[in-house]
């Protein structure tokens, strides 16, 4: 069985390499290992949404019952999403989990994850915080997002109040990124933030 | 035949007919003639007859002689394409033929040959004991002019050409009428045969209306078979006329209702070529949608096709049964087409790729009445219980052969686990003995989908089950 799934992994991989998305560097795949079992996979994050001008590496680990089961796919790069978990970049997708079709590719599921970064969904959230925030406070959470694309994915918009909110945390000894879990999970509420990581 | 009557010189030079026409030979290795199969001998030469045989040039049927203007009986008449010579390279042979009011065919049958000489041999006498005989009988009637023996007539036969020895020695005595066995060829030995053929008294009356036109002589099989009758001026069968379409000779040649029948069939065949060779062309490039390999190119036995009623995405059918049988997903999901996700309810195997309605509904419903001849696995006959009632694909038949309406399916759904494991490694034994039987539609059945379908324990409920309705 390795067998078809290797056999299919190669011949998706070509066809990746041809595609127009990688063209226009919106996806991009590359192998870890030789055997067709652990790829990395790039998506760009999409025009005119936090994480524009971001570049999201992702780890896809084939099973060997593919294409009958779904690639494992993670965030590497650190993400502010509802549906991708700030923690460990695990992706709460339904087409990864119970409505994949085995007819679905590595690109498909690149594109999905990419149009997953454009139409979040809150109300099957994988970060609770996060996902609460998109609810509540939605400015707040675009500015959170964009500084964390910044931050972790290369995207463009530095936040100088964010950085700086940051830098005070990280004098007081807290390592960065604890410091902006914790500044983004209160609305970049300093206080609230030092009081979460002193209590 | 032919090949007793050639010496034996020749022997290495021929072709073994046996290895030539069945592609195998008894004597295998130890066969003195020539193994060599049809195809690789130039299909021209084939067609020219006989004379391939010999391992000679063939010559151009105007200038061989016609086999049947020699005994008479060229139905062809002026429009024959042989030669009709009567005097010329065949004079020899006829003037035989004038010499006696008795005057003989010859066919190479050795014990009616024995019975017609004169020398009146018991038919069972063994092969010294008739060469010796036929010595005697030399000695005897040396002085006689009349009688002409066989072993002297190799003279004759050179005059007469190759193309006669097939036919056997041909000889015929004036009084007293006397053939001697050449010891050699004495299975070639010449049978009797009336020159005019007895008729009947329609025939002497009214020779014209009612002269046997051969319309209901039988084709000869092996001109039929390849195009070559060893025995031409003997055999009683006619010889069929070239059909293109068939590339046979297999056109009978004074039947008209024959000739109507046999180009409606050859037509009828070729248009099922057609038909396959479009199947082929439309199935050659498809790919699989779940393995991406182009299905004519996988491996031998799973070059088919699972067909999907509802949707026309192409899949082969290994892939598609699996797909179909993954269960760590809701039975929705993998009962859709992995590519529209449009449910459908059975897979239909298929060696081909068809892309047209008309083709679609045709294969499913043969598909469908091949699985309702095969009793069903889960009624066995009135013994067990099927769950999928009469909804079910399969024949539900007692042991006498009458059918019998189980009614709608049960609605209690839960079977116990370790029934149903059984059950699968039934079907799919099963599955495997249906494919060897047949196969194009190779009747595997979509049991296996079914009882996915069924064992698996999720909210889909009874009514999804309607869905085996057409």
């Amino acid at each position: 069985m390795a067998n078809i799934a290797a056999q299919r992994i190669k011949r998706e991989f070509k066809e990746v390499i041809k595609s127009e998305e990688v063209a226009k560097c919106a996806i991009k795949l590359e192998l870890v290992d030789n055997n067709y079992t652990e790829l990395r996979g790039e998506i760009a994050g999409p025009p005119e949404t936090a994480y524009e001008g971001g570049n999201f590496v992702l780890e896809i680990k084939v099973p060997e019952t593919y294409p009958f089961n779904p690639p494992k796919v993670r965030f590497i790069t650190k993400i502010w999403h509802p549906n991708i978990s700030s923690v460990t970049g695990a992706i709460c997708l339904d087409i990864l989990k119970d409505q994949w079709a085995a007819a679905m590719t590595l690109r498909t599921v690149l594109l999905s994850l990419q149009a997953l970064l454009s139409a979040a969904e809150p109300d099957d959230p994988q970060d609770a915080v996060v996902a609460r925030q998109y609810k509540d406070n939605l400015e707040m959470f675009k500015l959170t997002a964009k500084h964390w694309t910044n931050a972790y994915a290369g995207g463009p918009s530095i936040n100088t109040e964010c950085d700086d909110k940051i830098k005070r945390l990280v004098d007081m000894g807290i390592e960065e990124h604890q410091a902006r879990v914790a500044l983004s999970s209160y609305n970049w509420d300093l206080e609230r933030a030092t009081e979460q990581l002193f209590s | 035949m032919a090949d007793s009557a050639l010496a034996d010189g020749n022997v290495h030079q021929r072709y073994c007919l046996q290895f030539y026409n069945n592609r195998s030979c008894p004597y295998a290795g130890n066969c003195p003639y020539n193994h060599k199969l049809r195809y690789e001998v130039e299909p021209v030469a084939f067609l020219k007859g006989a004379d391939f045989f010999l391992g000679e040039l063939p010559i151009p049927a105007n200038q061989r002689p016609c086999h049947f203007h020699k005994i008479g009986q060229c139905l062809y008449q002026d429009k024959c394409r042989f030669l009709h010579d009567n005097d010329g390279s065949l004079r020899g042979y006829h003037s035989v033929e004038g010499t006696g009011p008795i005057c003989a065919v010859l066919k190479s049958q050795p014990q009616e040959s024995v019975a017609f000489s004169i020398v009146n041999l018991p038919s069972t006498s063994s092969q010294s004991n008739l060469d010796a005989t036929c010595l005697t009988v030399e000695k005897e009637c040396a002085s006689s002019e009349a009688c002409s023996v066989t072993s002297e007539n190799n003279e004759l036969r050179g005059e007469q050409g190759s193309e006669q020895n097939l036919e056997g020695e041909a000889g015929a005595c004036a009084s007293p009428p006397l053939v001697i066995v050449n010891n050699k060829n004495w299975v070639d030995a010449p049978e009797f045969v009336p020159r005019s053929k007895p008729k009947s008294y329609a025939q002497v009356v009214s020779p014209e209306s009612l002269a046997d036109k051969g319309d209901h002589r039988r084709l000869c099989p092996y001109t039929t078979k390849d195009g070559i009758c060893v025995n031409v001026a003997t055999c009683t069968n006619v010889h069929g006329d070239f059909c293109d379409m068939c590339e046979r000779f297999t056109l009978h040649p004074y039947n008209e209702e024959e000739r109507k029948r046999h180009k409606q069939e050859c037509i009828k065949q070729h248009e099922k070529n057609m038909e396959l060779s479009f199947a082929i062309q439309r199935s050659k490039e498809k790919s699989c949608g779940v393995c991406f390999e182009i299905i004519m190119e996988k491996a031998t036995g799973e070059q088919r096709f699972g067909i999907l009623p509802n949707c026309n995405h192409c899949f082969c059918l290994t892939c598609i049964r699996k797909w179909r049988q993954a269960r760590q997903f809701e039975n929705k999901i993998i009962r859709a087409c992995p590519e529209c996700r449009v449910t459908s309810d059975f897979v239909c195997p298929s060696m081909y790729w068809v892309d047209t309605k008309e083709d679609k509904e045709k294969l499913i419903e043969d598909y469908k009445k091949a699985l309702s001849r095969k009793d069903c696995k889960y009624f066995k006959r009135g013994e067990g219980k099927c769950p999928f009632g009469n909804k079910c694909f399969y024949m539900h038949a007692a042991p006498d052969g009458s059918k019998i309406d189980v009614g709608p399916p049960p609605r209690q759904r839960r079977q116990r686990h370790a029934d149903t494991d059984l059950d699968v490694l039934q079907v799919m034994l099963w599955d495997f003995l249906d494919e060897r039987e047949f196969p194009w539609h190779s009747l595997a059945d979509d049991l296996e989908d079914l009882v996915s379908f069924f064992t698996d324990s999720d909210e889909s409920d009874w009514s999804d089950y309607e869905l085996f309705v057409d």
